[in-house]
């Protein structure tokens, strides 16, 4: 265990910080669930893509700079340390891009990979259908081979950035007898393909960042499977554990929003509470604690280990911590919580990120499931309705 | 920068976890209560496999290693509930010697015929010293009264690590016990590890004690590397140590039902041994104000930037 960075390491973070202090914007953009702050938000991709910062890990024949999982670490550290703005891109820079990697053949990567990493084709995940929640092997969305197409029917919800993305993603059943896990197949479709209807879902805070898709007769040519016909549980999987684990929710961000709670407990510590004070230490040990873990899993990566079922834990700790630092934040705020903006003009972020931070613990698997998981396979506990 | 523990680190850590699981499981736990708490066998066994000497350096008889090297194997200790003063003496004791520069009793330390009672104000006991005697909740701890004013700052920080170090192991131990028994034992016609209820309190243990462990590596690596943030590293280590074998216990003795309220039922040994480590070398408050004095205090650089500030 060495605990020093490199010099090369500590000139990347300079490099880093550099370019992020010249070009992130000076002002918070609007929320991604907007219009206007959707396209805000893709413009920065397009911004970061200019600096050749879309996604660092990835070989440069694909748009990155091939760097390693401590440079990407590094990168994201500098990223939230200046708040830059979340990515309009995750689901596709940090579930999907991992996946085509894994699976994708020559082709698809050069055909996906590059626009993904340059910002120029925006992704949403559609993975949820109105009877298949946190049950996922429920999926009834059908997609019937056709000569070279499938024809895909059936609905799909919960689809983040689909109100307004370029490409969808998702799993569907291909084989009409097949039942739960099997005969499903990975596929790679265009929002704007005819047969396909968007419906913007209004969500908690008034905004519409995801949507249903309903799909009638929808043509999708084969070469957009991802991996074999059948083997889309095994593929979509692999995606949840890229979810789940390392990539969607570096330490960056959590030990970011901490220290803003530092800050804000500073403010409000004449009327604060002794246990809003612990909570707010509490909120610091959290968030080290995730980074630690993190670089300790990126170490083991990159030793050739890979992750299974404790990227579960993962998702667990930092939903729940997320949650608690905004309750915090709240609850420091006060009677000023409820404001959307302050009486000095600037956004309640805390608001805002209270509101999202409840969808932590639902989406990419409740964690419910997650504990499901937790139990049975890390702990070896027995499965559910086992006599 | 490398977080990784090394394969010689893990392969040592479980050469000793399969000694202690093979030499040292419950039935000796209740031998020792039974019949006065130390045995030399036990002491010489440690001995033998170097461990006495594991931070003593070559030069003085000893394997020369360091204290994540040490941290791991107090983990194995507090997995296995070992009663013998290995941890005190060896992981807290050699160090503090070493940073003093008293190097005299080095050798017989490592090959085992000095023992060092560790005497602190932050503590009302010495353990496993002399005088009159104090009863601990823990049947296998000896603990006898302390009038010392030794203050040493470095002494309770090397304390601190290596009890987090072992309330880590105690914890999985713990959440072990309360796992197999959920498997075991049957009710309403199913495991009752299978029932939800009981699934997701014990998936909350692991998430705990998951979490906790690199907080105790890192501090570990911090103390040996002599950072200047190193306390409130230990003290983090202390608070998510102890909050995650305070709720591993409570939660394996609910999941045990009846048979966890009683002396039959092995858990109470972790869990006492959880208990009077939570409350040694500095209370939860005490670690708890360190951190909050330089989280919120603005002594320690905080943010991204400065994970490993």
């Amino acid at each position: 265990m060495h605990l020093d960075y490199t010099p090369e390491q500590q000139a990347f973070r300079a490099e880093v910080r550099a370019w992020m202090e010249a070009h992130v914007p000076k002002e918070p953009l609007v929320t991604l669930e907007c219009r206007e702050g959707y396209d805000s938000h893709v413009a920065w991709e397009r911004t970061l893509a200019s600096g050749n910062w879309g996604m660092v890990t990835w070989p440069e024949s694909y748009g990155g700079r091939g760097l390693d999982l401590i440079q990407w670490l590094i990168f994201e550290e500098e990223y939230f340390r200046v708040g830059a703005p979340n990515r309009a891109n995750q689901n596709g820079i940090f579930l999907l891009g991992p996946t085509i990697m894994e699976f994708g053949t020559e082709e698809q990567k050069k055909r996906f990979l590059t626009p993904m990493a340059k910002g120029e084709v925006i992704w949403a995940q559609a993975w949820s259908e109105p009877g298949a929640g946190s049950d996922m092997a429920a999926i009834s969305s059908k997609a019937i081979r056709d000569g070279d197409h499938y024809v895909i029917t059936g609905q799909k919800t919960w689809s983040s950035r689909a109100a307004f993305a370029d490409w969808g993603f998702g799993i569907f059943r291909t084989d009409p007898e097949s039942k739960r896990h099997k005969g499903l197949t990975f596929i790679l479709f265009d929002l704007n393909t005819p047969g396909i209807t968007r419906r913007p879902i209004r969500q908690l805070h008034g905004d519409t960042g995801f949507a249903e898709l309903f799909f009638d007769e929808v043509r999708v040519p084969v070469e957009n499977c991802l991996a074999g016909e059948g083997e889309g549980w095994n593929v979509a999987m692999a995606t949840a554990g890229f979810e789940r684990g390392l990539m969607l929710r570096s330490p960056g961000r959590f030990q970011a929003t901490a220290k803003r709670l530092v800050e804000l407990y500073r403010k409000h510590e004449a009327e604060a509470s002794p246990a809003a004070r612990e909570a707010v230490t509490q909120a610091w040990m959290a968030s080290q604690a995730y980074a630690y873990n993190t670089y300790a899993v990126a170490a083991k990566i990159m030793a050739g280990g890979k992750i299974g079922a404790e990227a579960s834990l993962n998702k667990i700790f930092w939903s729940e911590l997320d949650r608690a630092m905004h309750r915090t934040a709240m609850q420091l705020l006060g009677a000023a919580a409820e404001l959307k903006r302050f009486d000095d003009g600037t956004m309640n972020q805390w608001l805002e990120g209270y509101i999202f931070s409840l969808s932590g613990p639902i989406y990419a698997g409740s964690n419910e499931v997650q504990r499901n998981i937790t139990a049975e396979r890390l702990l070896g506990l027995p499965r559910v309705g086992a006599g | 920068m490398d977080m990784l523990l090394t394969e010689d680190q893990l392969a040592l850590a479980e050469t000793i976890r399969d000694y202690l699981a093979g030499t040292h499981g419950p039935e000796v736990l209740r031998r020792l209560d039974a019949d006065g708490n130390r045995d030399p066998a036990i002491w010489q066994g440690l001995v033998d496999m170097g461990l006495t000497g594991l931070l003593v350096p070559e030069a003085q008889g000893g394997l020369g290693m360091g204290l994540v090297d040490a941290a791991l194997i107090a983990a194995e200790c507090g997995r296995a509930c070992l009663a013998e003063p290995l941890v005190d003496t060896a992981f807290v004791g050699v160090p503090w010697l070493i940073m003093q520069g008293k190097t005299g009793q080095l050798a017989d330390i490592a090959a085992g015929t000095v023992k060092l009672p560790l005497a602190h104000a932050i503590n009302p006991w010495v353990a496993d010293g002399e005088g009159t005697a104090l009863k601990s909740v823990d049947p296998l701890r000896n603990l006898f009264v302390s009038a010392n004013d030794n203050n040493d700052p470095y002494l309770l920080d090397l304390a601190a690590l290596m009890s987090a170090a072992q309330l880590v192991g105690l914890a999985d131990a713990m959440l072990h016990q309360a796992v197999e028994y959920g498997k075991m034992r049957t009710q309403f016609g199913q495991p009752i590890g299978a029932f939800q209820a009981i699934k997701h309190q014990l998936a909350s243990c692991a998430v705990a004690v998951e979490f906790a462990k690199p907080v105790v590596w890192q501090a570990a690596q911090a103390l040996q590397d002599g950072r200047g943030s190193a306390s409130v590293h230990v003290s983090h280590a202390k608070v998510a140590a102890t909050d995650a074998a305070m709720l591993t216990a409570e939660t394996a003795i609910q999941v045990h039902g009846a048979m966890g309220y009683t002396y039959e039922v092995d858990l109470h040994f972790w869990m006492k041994r959880s208990w009077a480590l939570a409350g040694a070398w500095g209370t939860r408050a005490f670690h708890l104000k360190r951190i909050d004095e330089a989280v919120l205090g603005g002594t320690l650089p905080i943010g991204p930037e400065h994970t490993f500030a």
